[in-house]
């Protein structure tokens, strides 16, 4: 029998598996307990974006951003050096989150971790740029803190099987 | 412990660097390891030098995980030496893919260098 999402929309975009795969993730690579918080907004000039791509099952994107200070952080909490740069080791680094990140979230519905394949990630850096998507079938768009530091994931499901 | 010589395949040098330091947290403390960043550079490290432990990752480009396990075989490289995959990809059917094209172990990402121990140490120690 062909596995279907349609009729598991409301699991699939559960808001709490997003906030337990961001958890997971950034206490078990970081040793970093973060909380979701509503109305946090990366405001940032410079801002590090990371994506990575959905496909199959789903189609869409994980999409992780957080400003620069922030990326350092995270990239010297990974590697346990120091960064005063975004290089390609921080790149990289945030890269990996990314795709940790889209991993647990399509582990969590067993149709998506089995049916759903992930991209190599996207790293993006700059100042002043707006990411747009269209007409998403669904988003969930969260923001975390720990400490001082505040990041976005966002999920885009832009189409389902 | 004798000198382990570990191979870490993954194209996030970010990644290679964690695992080398959860080996390390492992207690292979007569650590030597050879980095690749895709199967094809793995491959090409495993034809110059012996190794007693890879882990791999699986989605990569260039050449994936799965496929570094198929060449490894065909190729007749690092016999009996054991593979562990480490990856993002964590389904039933991804897990019975890398067993059946050779992995003996399988860890999920994220991970904790307790779970790296787990299933190292024992292989190691069999080999």
């Amino acid at each position: 029998m062909a596995v279907s999402l349609r009729e598991s929309v409301q699991r699939v975009s559960d808001p709490r598996n997003l906030d337990a795969s961001v958890e997971e993730v950034f206490r078990l690579m970081l040793a970093i307990e973060c909380k979701r918080q509503a109305g946090l907004v990366v405001a940032d000039r410079e801002s590090v974006t990371a994506v990575v791509g959905f496909g199959g099952l789903l189609s869409g994107a994980c999409v992780f951003r957080s400003g620069a200070r922030t990326a350092l952080k995270i990239a010297a909490q990974m590697t346990g050096m120091e960064f005063d740069a975004i290089d390609d080791t921080v790149k990289d680094g945030i890269g990996e989150i990314c795709n940790m990140l889209a991993g647990a979230w399509k582990g969590k519905v067993p149709e998506l971790a089995a049916n759903c394949g992930l991209s190599v990630p996207a790293v993006i850096t700059g100042r002043d740029y707006n990411l747009h998507v269209q007409a998403p079938e669904f988003q969930l768009h969260h923001g975390y803190r720990f400490g001082e530091e505040i990041f976005e994931v966002t999920i885009v499901c832009d189409g389902m099987q | 412990m004798n000198e382990i010589r570990a191979l870490i395949v993954d194209d996030s040098s970010v990644m290679r660097k964690i695992v080398e330091r959860a080996l390390s947290q492992a207690g292979l403390d007569a650590l030597v390891v050879h980095e690749a960043g895709s199967g094809a550079e793995g491959l090409e490290v495993l034809k110059t030098k012996p190794v007693d432990l890879i882990l791999s990752d699986i989605n990569m480009p260039t050449m994936d995980g799965l496929e570094f396990l198929r060449q490894i075989r065909e190729q007749n490289l690092a016999q009996g030496v054991p593979v562990i995959m480490i990856t993002t990809e964590s389904s039933e059917e991804h897990v019975k893919q890398a067993i059946l094209a050779g992995a003996r172990g399988y860890i999920r990402k994220p991970f904790t260098a307790e779970q790296v121990k787990e299933r190292v140490l024992p292989l190691v120690r069999a080999a």
